[in-house]
C-alpha cells in the first residue's frame, strides 16, 4: 500500500523538521514547503493527500494559500494557528480548510486529525447516504437514525446535521452552519444557532451534557464525529 | 381699528386710578393726619399749654417725615403750622402770634422735619444700597456654586450664560478660546467678532452700538492668557464701573477662574495618569524578567547538557532533563499568554464582542486543554441542568477557567479534588472552582486579585507572574460580572464569578416543531 503523501507547509525551520520526524515516524510519506509559493507549486506537481498548513507565512496570507488550494483541489487541509487567533482560523476555515490545530499542539492531537482527515473519502458533492458514529442520514429520503431508531428533526435541523455529516470529521464555521440552516443572509443569529445545537444533542447524544458525536470547535464553530474519536 | 381705540382708551382708563393713587396718595394722608392732630391739639387747648399743642403737631409731622418725603412733610409742616396758629396761638382764629417765642416754635418745626426727613431719606438710600449689595453677592455666590459643579469649559460657559441672563435680562454669547489661539467663531456676525475680538486683545471691556441697544464685551481675563469673551446685549449700555459693570465683571471672573480651574484639574489628571502607567509599566517589566529568565535558563541549561553529554548522562537522566524542557517551555508559554493578555485587557479602548455560547462548552475546552496539566485529578463538573446561554467572548471565559484550575492544580497538591460548578440566577449565571487543599486566608481574599500578587505558600511551578488571577477578574468585569474568592464550607478554596445571560429564544418560536418526514 502507498503511504499517503502529506505537506507540510511551514516557514520556521525547528517546527517543520518536528513536523517531518513525527508524521514520517507514523508512517506518512512527508515533504515540507517553507513558503507559499512552494507549497502551491509542491500541491501542482506532487498531489498530495493532505496539507499542514501554518497560517504564519512570509509571502502569503495562510488563508488566501487554503484559499487558492481548494479552488482546484480537494484535499484536506489542516491549519496550524496560534492561540487568540480565532479570527484568522474562522476566515481559513471559511475559505476552505477542514480543521485548526492551536500551537502549540500536543503530537496526539496533531496525528489524530491528520488521520481522521484523511479517512474521508476524497471528492464527495451530494451522497445520499451519509453515516457518523451511531448517526445515518438519508438525504433523499431526509430520514436520520441514530442507533438504528428513527428520529424526528425539524426542516432546519435536518440541514444542520446533514451539513455536520457531510464535513465530518471537519469543523464547519458557525457562518457556514447558519447559512445553510437559514440562507446566506442570516448570518449573525448565532444565539439561534446554539439553540438548535442542543435541540440535537438531546436527539444524537446518549449523554446530551456531555456531548461525544456533536462536538464544539469553541469560537469556531462544531463537527460532527464518531464518538470514539477521543480527541475532539 | 375702532377696537383698538377702544381697547387703548379702557387701558389708559384702567391705568389712571394707579398712577393718581401712586402720586396723590401720600399728599392725602398727610393732610388728613396733620388734620387730626390740628383738631386733637384744638381740643386739648382748655386742659393743656399752648406748648403742649405743639407738641402734638410736631409728633404728627414727625410721623409723616419717617414716613414720606421731603416734599410731602414739608407741605404737612407748613400746613401744620399754619393750622397751629390759626386755631391754638394766641390771637386765635387769626394767622399772627403775639408771643415771639412762637417764632422759635415754628422754625423749630421745620428744623426737625427738615432734619427727620432728610435722615430718613439717608436711611431709605444706605437700605438700598445695602439691599443691592447683598442682591450682587447672593447673585454671585449662586454663580460660583453653580460653576463649581461643572467641569467642561463648554458647560461653565452655558451655567454663566444662563445667570448673565437672568440677572440682567439680556441676550448673551460667550466666545471661548478656541485651540490655536483665537476666538472660537459661534453665533456672531463680523462686526460682533471684530469687537469682540478688540475686547479679547485689549482685556478690557468694549461697547458696540446695534441696533436695539449696545452690546457690551467682557472679556475672560486668567493668569496667563485671556480665556474668551461675553457679550452682552442690553437696552441701555452701562459704564464699567456702575453698579452693573462691576457685577458684569464680577460674573465674567468667576467664569474665567472657574474655566482655568478645569483646564489645571484636567492637566493634572492627564499628569498622575501618565505617572501611574509609567509606574505599572517598569513594574510589569519588572516582574516579568524574573519569570520570563527562569524558565529560558532552565531550558538552555537542560538542552547544553543534553547536547554536550548527551552519551554520559543514564536514560532517566536524559528523559527527566527533556520533559523539563517540555514543561519549562509550556511554563514560559502560559506566562506570555498571560502578559499579552493583561496588555489587552487593561487597553483603554477594549470592545468584546461577545456572542452566546453554552458554559458546559467552554468547560469542556477547558478541559481538554489541559489535560496534561491536570494529569491524573479529576475535575467533577457540576452543572445545573438547562443552564441558559451566556453572553461572553468564549476564548477569554476559557482563560478564567484555565486560569482558575491552573491555580487549583498548583497550590492545592496532587491528591486535591477539584469541582466546577454553575447554577443560574437571574439574568446572570454563577461559576464555581472548588479545591479542597489548603485554602485562602481570610486576610488575602481581596488581595489575591492584585498584580504580583502570589500566594505565602507559593511553589516554583507557578509560572504565571502572579497575574493570572489579575487577569480573570479584568475579563469577569469586562463582561460585567463579579468574581470573588469565597469562603468555602469544610476548607479549600471557593473562587466564584457570575456572567451575564442571554435571555433565551425559545425553540418553538422559531420554527414549527413538525418532523421531516414528508
Amino acid at each position: 500500500m502507498n503511504k499517503e503523501r502529506v505537506l507540510v507547509v511551514e516557514d520556521d525551520a525547528v517546527m517543520r523538521r518536528v513536523l517531518l520526524l513525527t508524521l514520517r515516524g507514523h508512517g506518512y510519506d512527508a515533504s515540507a514547503a517553507a513558503t507559499a509559493r512552494e507549497a502551491l507549486k509542491h500541491v501542482e506537481t506532487r498531489a498530495p493527500d493532505a496539507m499542514i498548513l501554518d497560517l504564519g507565512l512570509p509571502d502569503m496570507d495562510g488563508v488566501e494559500v487554503a484559499a487558492a488550494v481548494r479552488r482546484r483541489h480537494e484535499l484536506p487541509i489542516i491549519v496550524l494557528s496560534a492561540r487568540g487567533d480565532e479570527q484568522q482560523q474562522i476566515q481559513a476555515l471559511d475559505a476552505g480548510a477542514n480543521d485548526y490545530v492551536t500551537k502549540p499542539f500536543r503530537e496526539g492531537e496533531l496525528m489524530a486529525r491528520v488521520r481522521a482527515a484523511l479517512r474521508k473519502p476524497t471528492a464527495l458533492p451530494e451522497r445520499s447516504l451519509l453515516e457518523v458514529g451511531p448517526v445515518r442520514l438519508d438525504a433523499i429520503e431526509r430520514r436520520v437514525q441514530v442507533r438504528g431508531v428513527e428520529v424526528a428533526l425539524t426542516p432546519i435541523e435536518f440541514k444542520l446535521l446533514y451539513l455536520l455529516a457531510r464535513e465530518s470529521p471537519s469543523i464547519v464555521t458557525h457562518q457556514q452552519l447558519l447559512g445553510a440552516g437559514w440562507g446566506a443572509d442570516r448570518v449573525e443569529d448565532v444565539q439561534s444557532l446554539r439553540v438548535y445545537v442542543k435541540q440535537l444533542r438531546r436527539k444524537i447524544e446518549k449523554d446530551p451534557a456531555r456531548p461525544l458525536c456533536l462536538v464544539t470547535a469553541l469560537g469556531v464553530g462544531y463537527r460532527l464525529v464518531p464518538p470514539d474519536a477521543s480527541v475532539y | 381699528m375702532a377696537e383698538s381705540v377702544a381697547s387703548i382708551e379702557s387701558a389708559w382708563i384702567r391705568s389712571v386710578p394707579r398712577v393718581w393713587l401712586q402720586k396723590v396718595a401720600p399728599y392725602a394722608i398727610a393732610m388728613a393726619v396733620v388734620a387730626v392732630s390740628a383738631t386733637v391739639a384744638y381740643l386739648a387747648l382748655p386742659y393743656s399749654d399752648v406748648a403742649d399743642g405743639a407738641m402734638i403737631h410736631l409728633l404728627a409731622i414727625v410721623l409723616l417725615a419717617t414716613r414720606f418725603d421731603l416734599k410731602v412733610s414739608l407741605l404737612a409742616c407748613v400746613v401744620s403750622i399754619v393750622t397751629f396758629d390759626y386755631l391754638c396761638i394766641p390771637p386765635r382764629f387769626a394767622l399772627e402770634w403775639v408771643d415771639p417765642k412762637s417764632s422759635l416754635t415754628f422754625v423749630a418745626m421745620v428744623v426737625v422735619t427738615v432734619t427727620i426727613s432728610a435722615l430718613n431719606e439717608r436711611l431709605r438710600r444706605e437700605e438700598r444700597t445695602a439691599r443691592e449689595t447683598a442682591f450682587r453677592a447672593e447673585a454671585l455666590h449662586r454663580l460660583n456654586l453653580e460653576l463649581s459643579g461643572a467641569s467642561e469649559p463648554e458647560h461653565l460657559a452655558a451655567v454663566t450664560t444662563r445667570h448673565l441672563e437672568s440677572l440682567f435680562s439680556a441676550q448673551v454669547t460667550v466666545l471661548l478660546q478656541a485651540p490655536g489661539r483665537s476666538l472660537e467663531r459661534v453665533a456672531v456676525n463680523a462686526q460682533e467678532l471684530e469687537h469682540a475680538e478688540r475686547a479679547w486683545a485689549r482685556r478690557e471691556m468694549v461697547g458696540q452700538t446695534v441696533e436695539s441697544g449696545t452690546m457690551i464685551w467682557v472679556p475672560l481675563v486668567g493668569i496667563h492668557e485671556c480665556l474668551g469673551v461675553v457679550g452682552l446685549r442690553v437696552e441701555r449700555a452701562f459704564d464699567k464701573d456702575s453698579k452693573q459693570g462691576r457685577l458684569l465683571s464680577a460674573c465674567a471672573n468667576q467664569l474665567s477662574t472657574a474655566i482655568e480651574r478645569a483646564q489645571l484639574s484636567s492637566a493634572v489628571h492627564r499628569t498622575q495618569l501618565e505617572a501611574e502607567t509609567e509606574r505599572l509599566r517598569s513594574s510589569l517589566l519588572s516582574a516579568v524578567s524574573h519569570d520570563l529568565k527562569t524558565p529560558l535558563s532552565s531550558i538552555i541549561a537542560a538542552g547544553t547538557a543534553l547536547s554536550t553529554r548527551r552519551n554520559e548522562l543514564e536514560p532517566e537522566i536524559v528523559d527527566q532533563l527533556l520533559s523539563g524542557v517540555v514543561s519549562e517551555g509550556e511554563r514560559l508559554h502560559r506566562l506570555i499568554q498571560n502578559l499579552l493578555s493583561i496588555t489587552r485587557l487593561e487597553s483603554p479602548t477594549i470592545h468584546l464582542r461577545p456572542t452566546p455560547e453554552a458554559v458546559e462548552d467552554i468547560l469542556a475546552a477547558v478541559l481538554r486543554r489541559m489535560e496534561t496539566r491536570l494529569g491524573s485529578r479529576q475535575v467533577r463538573a457540576d452543572l445545573e441542568a438547562e443552564l441558559p446561554l451566556v453572553l461572553v467572548e468564549p476564548m477569554l471565559i476559557e482563560q478564567v477557567l484555565a486560569n482558575l484550575l491552573e491555580n487549583a492544580v498548583s497550590y492545592a497538591g496532587p491528591e486535591a479534588t477539584i469541582e466546577v460548578c454553575a447554577r443560574r440566577q437571574t439574568g446572570s449565571l454563577i461559576v464555581q472552582v472548588l479545591d479542597d487543599g489548603p485554602g485562602i486566608a481570610e486576610s488575602e481574599r481581596h488581595k489575591v486579585f492584585e498584580k504580583f500578587y502570589r500566594g505565602r505558600s507559593s511553589s516554583q511551578t507557578d509560572g504565571g507572574a502572579g497575574l493570572g488571577l489579575t487577569i480573570c477578574r479584568a475579563i469577569v468585569r469586562a463582561h460585567h460580572g463579579r468574581i470573588a474568592v469565597r469562603e468555602r464550607p469544610g476548607g479549600g478554596t471557593l473562587v466564584e464569578f457570575t456572567l451575564p445571560s442571554v435571555l433565551g429564544l425559545h425553540h418553538r418560536a422559531l420554527e414549527p416543531a413538525s418532523p421531516v418526514l414528508q
